[in-house]
């Protein structure tokens, strides 16, 4: 892309990424780095609260969040993350503040303590978007140099990069495409469900564990049976559930599941051609590894 | 001149089911072929495939006007007022229609569901005031009063959030958002007496601490109700009336010291804070599993974020505004 201003994002990769999933974070980078894509580091970026500040108190939200988006306002930058609940928790926030004067001035107040001031500048973008909107799939394509072809490829949505929809407003929430363009480019085989913008249960493993496992096991199972050897999915919390959970979920309906699930990044850096050095598939508990290998790509 | 309308020809691909009758009593799918006029809604079509193309379709409706919330149905696979959806614009975007029942639901017959457990749920929340006795007559509000219920007084009870609740789905017990919204109503009303005793109930199984945060709720209300806004008033006026001896509850909490100590989410710390020691050594096997692939959270010696001083600082401001509440 000579000639063209590269792109230059405020990276947020989410607390779950910087510890139990650190593969995506990882992966990310690297997909970031062959794409000559800037992800500038907010070390002192806090935790957007996942959802879970907003039970406790609302303003504590708002400004915690206020405080993450002035900081990139500050880098001149949009954000990027790689989570979709961070993605949803900080859009919202965006969107409630641009909506009420009455609150901004309550935040910035509240932000003045710490030297900090939000005027509502700031975009928050997914990975998924970043590729299709910014960065573009034409461009994407070309750097492919190892197509997913026979890679029959289940995308999982999940909630929180679609729903609420006045607040995200990049796919359908009711007919998204995001997934099935990137995997198209990608060179695999899109499979079609009808779980693929449902809850993997997250918010709930460790409130009401019992239902979550059914949740996972019936998104793996939806998938599974319209024929999906895999699964990508751009949120590193339905990464844990689907991934990490799947045992637990697949004993707890007594099936096998076996399904490898990928993080976004990490299924764009294998059409990249990079190895898992960059891409750490071998942290996933379902190893993706065999069935990689029959469609004759070697990690 | 008067421009002339768009009229299309579409396929309505319809459940059926009629558990009475004498041949099928297994749910199918029957396609009518009907003329669609710019501007027709789907509640309109199916009035005229009732009467034109088959008398024995059976649905709900009444006002055809979205207020009496009688015909919410699936339509392409979300739930919808047919009064309120028109046919074109759907069937130009999606390539089909598909009408079905309301999901999360017992089915009666053909698109009439069985909304008894519905009200039995709002009858569990005790859908009315609870005033101070002898108060009578009427009494102040002041407007911010007003609004923080005037949202949820907006639902007209026509069932889709929760046939589009993906907790319903899996726990049937759940209170689910209709009635949890109505919750709202009342814990939110400052004339309440009741609220404490309300919070109690809801902070039990299968109530607020249930919701999955899906936000289906939200984005498929007909009325913007925003039911998932009411679930998460209930759950922080639980948490600031000291309801706070259940999972959910000791999640939030441990989300919020996790903040304010370190910046960021502890996880480790935050699954223990949450079970309790007894049930966090049964996460021993999947700790194992974690940890033979690196993911295990670090228990110890977090790393606190760069400028958590700032982190904490904020917390200070808003707790200080709290306790003048």
């Amino acid at each position: 892309m000579t000639g063209v201003r590269r792109l230059q994002y405020a990276y947020y990769p989410g607390c779950a990424s910087q510890e139990v999933t650190k593969e995506a974070n990882w992966a990310t980078r690297a997909v970031a780095g062959a794409l000559d894509i800037d992800l500038h580091d907010m070390p002192s970026a806090n935790c957007c609260g996942a959802g879970l500040l907003t039970d406790y108190d609302y303003e504590l939200y708002i400004a915690l969040n206020a405080r993450i988006l002035a900081q990139a306002e500050i880098m001149g930058m949009d954000i990027m993350t790689i989570c979709s609940t961070c993605l949803m928790v900080m859009s919202t926030a965006n969107r409630d503040l641009k909506a009420d004067p009455v609150l901004v001035e309550k935040t910035n107040a509240t932000l003045s303590k710490v030297g900090l001031k939000y005027s509502g500048e700031v975009k928050v973008k997914q990975l998924s978007w970043v590729l299709i909107e910014d960065y573009g799939l034409e461009n994407l394509k070309r750097k492919v140099v190892r197509p997913l072809k026979g890679l029959k490829t289940a995308p999982f949505y999940g909630c929180h990069s679609l729903r609420p929809s006045d607040a995200l407003g990049f796919d359908d929430p009711e007919m998204p495409t995001s997934l099935e363009r990137l995997i198209d480019v990608l060179g695999g085989d899109i499979v079609e469900y009808g779980d693929r913008t449902k809850c993997c249960g997250f918010q709930v493993d460790l409130v009401t564990e019992d239902v979550a496992l059914d949740m996972m096991a019936k998104r793996l199972l939806g998938a599974k049976d319209e024929g999906g050897a895999c699964v990508v999915t751009p949120c590193p919390f339905c990464h844990v559930n689907l991934d990490s959970y799947q045992g637990m979920a697949a004993k707890k309906v007594n099936r096998k599941i076996s399904m490898p699930i990928f993080h976004l990044a990490q299924l764009v850096g294998v059409a990249l051609g990079m190895g898992d050095d960059e891409l750490k598939l071998s942290r996933n508990i379902v190893s993706p590894e065999g069935l990689l290998e029959r469609i004759g790509i070697r990690i | 001149m008067i421009p002339r309308p768009v009229i299309k020809n579409v396929k309505f691909k319809i459940r059926r089911y009629d558990p009475d009758s004498k041949g099928r009593r297994e749910p199918y799918w029957q396609a009518y072929d009907i003329e669609i006029k710019e501007g027709l809604t789907v509640l309109i079509a199916l009035l005229q495939i009732k009467d034109r193309l088959d008398g024995t379709l059976t649905f709900r409706s009444s006002c055809r006007s979205a207020i009496c919330g009688s015909c919410a149905v699936m339509i392409n696979g979300f739930p919808k007022l047919a009064c309120n959806t028109q046919v074109l614009p759907e069937y130009e975007k999606k390539g089909e229609m598909v009408i079905e029942p309301l999901a999360n639901h017992k089915v009666i017959k053909d698109l009439v569901v069985d909304f008894d457990p519905f009200w039995k749920k709002m009858e569990k929340v005790t859908p009315y005031l609870v005033p101070k006795e002898g108060s009578g007559g009427s009494s102040r509000m002041t407007r911010e009063d007003a609004d923080i219920i005037e949202r949820v007084q907006r639902c007209i009870m026509c069932g889709s959030c929760n046939a589009a609740c993906n907790a319903l789905e899996i726990d049937s017990k759940y209170l689910a958002p209709a009635a949890l919204s109505k919750s709202w109503r009342f814990v939110g009303d400052i004339r309440e007496t009741k609220k404490e005793k309300r919070l109690e109930r809801l902070s039990e199984d299968h109530g607020i601490w249930s919701c999955v945060r899906c936000v289906h709720c939200t984005q498929y209300c007909p009325k913007d109700v925003s039911p998932l806004k009411a679930i998460e008033r209930l759950r922080a006026e639980a948490m600031k009336a000291g309801i706070t001896d259940n999972h959910g509850a000791k999640h939030v909490d441990s989300m919020v010291h996790s903040v304010r100590r370190v910046g960021r989410l502890d996880e480790a710390t935050m699954t223990f804070k949450t079970l309790g020691f007894l049930r966090s050594l049964g996460m021993i096997p999947f700790g194992l599993k974690m940890e033979m692939h690196g993911k295990m959270p670090r228990p110890i010696l977090f790393p606190v974020i760069v400028g958590i001083d700032e982190v904490r600082k904020i917390y200070d401001d808003i707790e200080a505004k709290r306790k003048k509440d």
